[in-house]
């Protein structure tokens, strides 16, 4: 909730903020997580051996990731309740920015996938592994391994994208600096404020990562 | 096909049209209500349309008002006038999707003071939104903005406002079977959307402090957004939403009356005083000689009735 225009200082504002900042975290963090379990998903379609689902997976990332995320946004927040679909504002932020970056999420571990010597799931085939279990037990925990680095990348990109939730008028980091701009007209101080604080978050995620892959990685 | 299908067809083109707006800067014109119903430029009895009558009989400066140095020379020189407008808003900047031309009465006001300077009604737009204007002015993008501008004390310390020309007030858009919201102290505890940064995002907290505010970019969206249950009430100034009501009468209604004063200036950059001076001079003259509520009749009137407004007193709002 905005506090009071009394005062009508920027300093008046400090816990509306802290509220953006607490919804660009959730819209961000839920949407890459679904994002990374859709993702995964979908690049398990398209290294399958079955012609529909891999032809799912291939359409689903070339639609998704070739349409503006803004457009998904709007299509979400304006289009669906046409259909009679409604979802809330920050469903739509949500839903929009997973299904969008699922598509990137699956093209990563796809090619982390790739980076899995055949051979190996030759051998796991040769000792009565079921296809799942090759999946499961031997390709992804490889795959994924592979990419924690591209996959840090599109998580400081779901934090980035978030900020087009304000257009279906959340109230992230963005929305807030909408907000508070209406009622204290400073705008250089409010917008490179909330640029500071994407900056920040896009830092931590940055290090966050790279202690991951370092703990994560395979030597091969 | 049926009334219903046809009606929701083509309401879901119009959120595909809001989305493609967005991404062309909201340059494309697609207006929810589709019709033309809210630019009026009907034809005259001798062939002349009022607004073209407007327009002949609009003034032109001499060259004593334009000293060489000054910005209107300047203007003059360049031989058109850069104007910050709207182009969705059916009653005061509209662009006809079709013809690429201006209607309304902001967009009349600009070629009038084009036609002032340079002498014929030539206009450049610029389009700007609520999050622009002042900065449009202050790196000189545009001569002046005039887009439903809002004179108040905050903005003046950005930019200088000539007027005001108009005065209008915050207005409250609902469903047209909505009942129980018939003054803004109503809205307690009720979703209001508003345009980002318009100056009724701050006035609904003043008169209904539990409200929650959505805010979104453009009227359109608002207007979307309230047509869909997102919000209880929309509001704007009466302008704006009075359009809107104009254009979807089976869908939303006005309720109440205005309930603050919403004065009308022309943006010009802070840096130029004398230019200021001379657009708050050619206002006096066409307040004195008729033109402006001729202009009025011809637009706003044309669409809503009634008789004319006097026109609000140069420099009588603090910030103008």
């Amino acid at each position: 909730m905005l506090a009071r225009a009394a005062g009508s200082s920027l300093a008046a504002h400090t816990g509306d903020f802290l509220h953006g900042i607490l919804v660009t975290l959730e819209i961000s963090s839920v949407g890459f997580l679904l994002a990374l379990i859709a993702g995964t998903l979908l690049a398990i379609f398209r290294v399958s051996p079955l012609l529909p689902l891999r032809g799912f997976g291939t359409a689903y990332v070339e639609v998704f990731r070739n349409t503006p995320l803004l457009v998904l946004l709007l299509l979400m927040f304006f289009g669906l309740p046409e259909v009679g679909v409604t979802f809330g504002l920050l469903s739509s932020a949500i839903l929009g920015l997973g299904f969008y970056e699922a598509a990137f999420v699956c093209e990563a571990v796809r090619s982390g996938i790739n980076t899995v010597p055949p051979g190996q799931v030759e051998a796991a085939r040769a000792i009565g592994l079921r296809h799942w279990q090759v999946l499961l037990e031997v390709v992804l925990p490889q795959a994924l391994r592979a990419v924690v680095q591209p996959l840090g990348n599109l998580a400081i990109a779901a934090v980035l994208n978030s900020s087009l939730a304000a257009a279906i008028g959340n109230t992230d980091i963005t929305g807030t600096a909408n907000h508070v701009f209406a009622d204290v007209v400073e705008p250089i101080p409010i917008y490179v404020g909330a640029g500071l604080t994407y900056l920040a978050l896009s830092l931590v995620i940055g290090q966050l990562t790279g202690v991951l892959e370092r703990r994560l990685v395979i030597v091969r | 096909m049926t009334v219903t299908s046809t009606a929701t067809r083509y309401r879901r083109f119009a959120a595909i049209g809001i989305a493609g707006a967005l991404l062309t800067g909201g340059a494309t014109a697609c207006s929810s209500g589709g019709s033309s119903g809210g630019s009026p430029q009907p034809a005259g009895s001798g062939g002349v349309s009022p607004v073209q009558k407007v327009l002949d009989n609009a003034p032109v400066a001499s060259a004593a008002d334009m000293p060489a140095g000054s910005v209107a020379a300047q203007i003059k020189a360049r031989g058109t006038l850069d104007v910050g407008g709207t182009d969705t808003s059916p009653l005061f900047s509209f662009k006809d999707p079709t013809t690429g031309t201006y209607s309304g009465f902001d967009a009349l006001l600009g070629e009038m003071l084009a036609k002032y300077i340079t002498g014929k009604p030539a206009v450049q737009h610029t389009q700007v939104t609520v999050a622009t204007r002042e900065t449009l002015l202050e790196n000189h993008t545009v001569d002046v903005v005039i887009a439903t501008y809002t004179i108040t004390p905050k903005r003046a310390k950005l930019v200088s406002f000539a007027g005001p020309y108009f005065d209008d007030g915050q207005a409250i858009l609902v469903r047209k079977n909505q009942t129980g919201i018939d003054k803004p102290q109503d809205l307690d505890g009720k979703t209001v959307v508003t345009e980002t940064d318009s100056t009724a995002a701050a006035d609904i907290k003043k008169f209904a402090p539990t409200a929650k505010v959505l805010l979104l970019d453009t009227n359109d969206e608002c207007l979307q957004a309230l047509e869909q249950r997102r919000a209880d009430a929309y509001v704007l100034d009466q302008s704006i939403v009075g359009g809107d009501a104009l254009q979807n009468p089976g869908k939303v209604k006005v309720v109440g009356s205005t309930f603050t004063v919403e004065p009308y200036g022309i943006g010009v950059p802070k840096d130029e005083p004398a230019f200021k001076a001379f657009v708050d001079n050619w206002l006096r003259k066409i307040y004195a000689d008729g033109e402006w509520t001729a202009l009025w009749k011809a637009t706003i009137g044309a669409a809503i009735g009634g008789t004319p407004p006097t026109p609000p007193t140069i420099g009588s709002v603090s910030g103008s």
